[in-house]
């Protein structure tokens, strides 16, 4: 098992937050959590984590986009990955949001619920993945 | 007869006629029976107050000098097609009368007209109106109950099964062996059960965004050989659990199909995930593409169950299923292929089934290649 590393959760769903805390705990790494956009992202400027799990519908329908703006945005936060994860993309979500369009810079995009075994495997890799250049400063 | 008292405010009539007498008399008969009357002894007058105020009916004279009535029924026409014009005339001929229908005019009064004829006339324009915007008010209340339905159906139905199910796979993940194996049958019992459902309801929301025209984007344009390609990729893991063979074989020349990706990918998806599920083990499916013409050709051709001759008709119909014994039992939530043919559909394309019970089916679909559009857009 690779290094613990910490994971920030955001979702207003108590239920997948309480399901996917166990999978990743399971593996070794540390969890924390925000029931929305706000308390998340100051929770990530407070604890800088090395990977985030978002959201994208929670209370308001995009407060996860704009959660996600922020952290691109923050200096110390700009090069954590970002997986989101949400129930409004189904099987091809690559087709549906194109990534490389720019509006929406997150490294993955997770279907709701998410296979335990696919999730790890992409939390395994963006965790190993070399630093971007310029990220190694915070 | 129906008189315009049913709604609150009279409902407003424009007369347009160089005849100040008959301005006149039209203005009396339809005063005293509640309507408001404004009339206008010129086209120019009545066009500029239409900027302003928009009637239910407008009485327009054929013969008039300067503008005429033809014209000023194709002015009307072009401020709002959705106002209904009625047509005045002392030719009475059955030329006149065509070449004002044309124009857009809705009906049609010869002089001289007793004042009968002109309530006859002017009830009926009112309820043409009436019945036009009653259908846009019910159109468009039905499009905001779909929306509230697609809205429900999301959070309220979806994201709690997301979750029961999201603990279950959990569950079965991280503790599935030290479980008793009566638990651990039944944790993926429900699974499957649980995802029966969200399965059902991404296929219905699908379903209602195609109907809103909301998924097909038909100006967009896609590369069908890489589309699928991951199409099958994504259908492999299931292709292994049945022990069914896909393979693909495309013309990788094909040019780009109109259509964005998603659109084009659900339906190939939908057929190919058919071809394995109503399938034997040791099956085959074989997806083919290539250019058609000015089309681009899908086939996915199965040699599974088939599907009965009496079925093949109905089966992109919503919710139908075939009803045959190997087919039942089989879950599915009887709207892949209404998806498929609702955008294809929308994409300009056809979809056709083939198939001999016993020994499997063939889907073909075409869809236009985006070139076509590009250069009908360019011409």
């Amino acid at each position: 098992m690779s290094e613990p590393k910490t994971i920030l959760i955001i979702d207003d769903d108590p239920d997948f937050v309480a399901a996917i805390s166990h999978l990743l705990e399971t593996c070794g790494h540390r969890v924390r959590s925000a029931p929305d956009g706000r308390k998340g992202y100051e929770l990530a400027q407070a604890i800088l984590p090395d990977l985030v799990l978002l959201d994208v519908m929670m209370t308001e329908r995009t407060e996860g986009f704009f959660t996600l703006e922020r952290i691109r945005r923050t200096p110390a936060l700009k090069h954590v990955p970002v997986i989101v994860v949400s129930s409004i993309y189904a099987e091809y979500p690559s087709f549906r949001v194109n990534p490389d369009a720019g509006w929406l810079p997150a490294d993955l995009f997770l279907a709701k619920p998410t296979d335990p075994q696919r999730l790890i495997d992409e939390v395994t890799r963006l965790l190993a993945a070399p630093p971007v250049s310029g990220s190694v400063a915070s | 007869m129906s008189r315009p008292a049913e709604s609150t405010a009279p409902a407003r009539i424009f007369v347009i006629d160089d005849d100040d007498v008959m301005l006149l008399s039209c203005r009396r008969i339809l005063e005293r029976d509640g309507y408001a009357v404004e009339t206008f002894d010129n086209g120019h007058e009545g066009l500029t107050r239409l900027e302003t105020v928009k009637p239910q009916l407008i009485l327009v004279d054929l013969k008039m000098p300067e503008l005429d009535g033809l014209q000023v029924i194709q002015r009307i026409r072009g401020l709002d097609p959705d106002l209904v014009i009625a047509v005045i005339t002392g030719y009475a001929t059955i030329a006149t009368a065509v070449d004002a229908m044309k124009a857009g005019a809705y009906d049609f009064l010869p002089k001289p007209f007793t004042p009968d004829e002109l309530r006859l006339v002017v009830t009926r324009g009112c309820e043409r109106w009436r019945l036009a915007n009653d259908s846009k008010r019910l159109r468009h209340e039905k499009e905001a109950a779909e929306r509230r339905i697609v809205t429900f159906l999301t959070h309220q139905l979806k994201s709690p099964l997301a979750a029961a199910k999201q603990y279950l796979d959990v569950l079965a993940f991280t503790s599935g062996t030290e479980l008793p194996p009566k638990a651990a049958e039944w944790i993926a019992r429900s699974q499957a059960r649980l995802e029966e459902m969200l399965i059902l309801i991404d296929d219905w929301l699908t379903l209602a965004n195609v109907e809103r025209g909301a998924v097909s984007h038909r100006e967009a344009s896609t590369e069908l050989p890489a589309v699928i390609s991951q199409v099958a990729q994504a259908a492999a893991p299931h292709a292994e659990r049945s022990r069914v063979t896909v393979t693909t074989s495309v013309d990788p020349g094909i040019p780009p199909v109109c259509g964005d990706a998603g659109s084009v990918a659900t339906v190939i998806s939908n057929l190919v995930i058919n071809g394995i599920k109503y399938n034997h083990p040791s099956g085959e499916v074989t997806l083919r593409a290539a250019r058609e013409g000015e089309m681009a050709r899908v086939d996915v051709t199965d040699n599974g169950i088939g599907i009965p001759e009496e079925s093949l008709p109905r089966i992109f119909e919503e919710f139908y299923r075939v009803g045959n014994g190997a087919a039942r039992d089989v879950p599915g939530s009887g709207l892949g292929l209404a998806i498929c043919r609702r955008i294809v559909e929308e994409l300009g394309g056809s979809i056709e089934a083939a198939s001999t019970l016993g020994s499997g089916s063939t889907f073909t679909v075409r869809l236009p290649l985006a070139t076509r559009t590009g250069s009908q857009r360019a011409a």
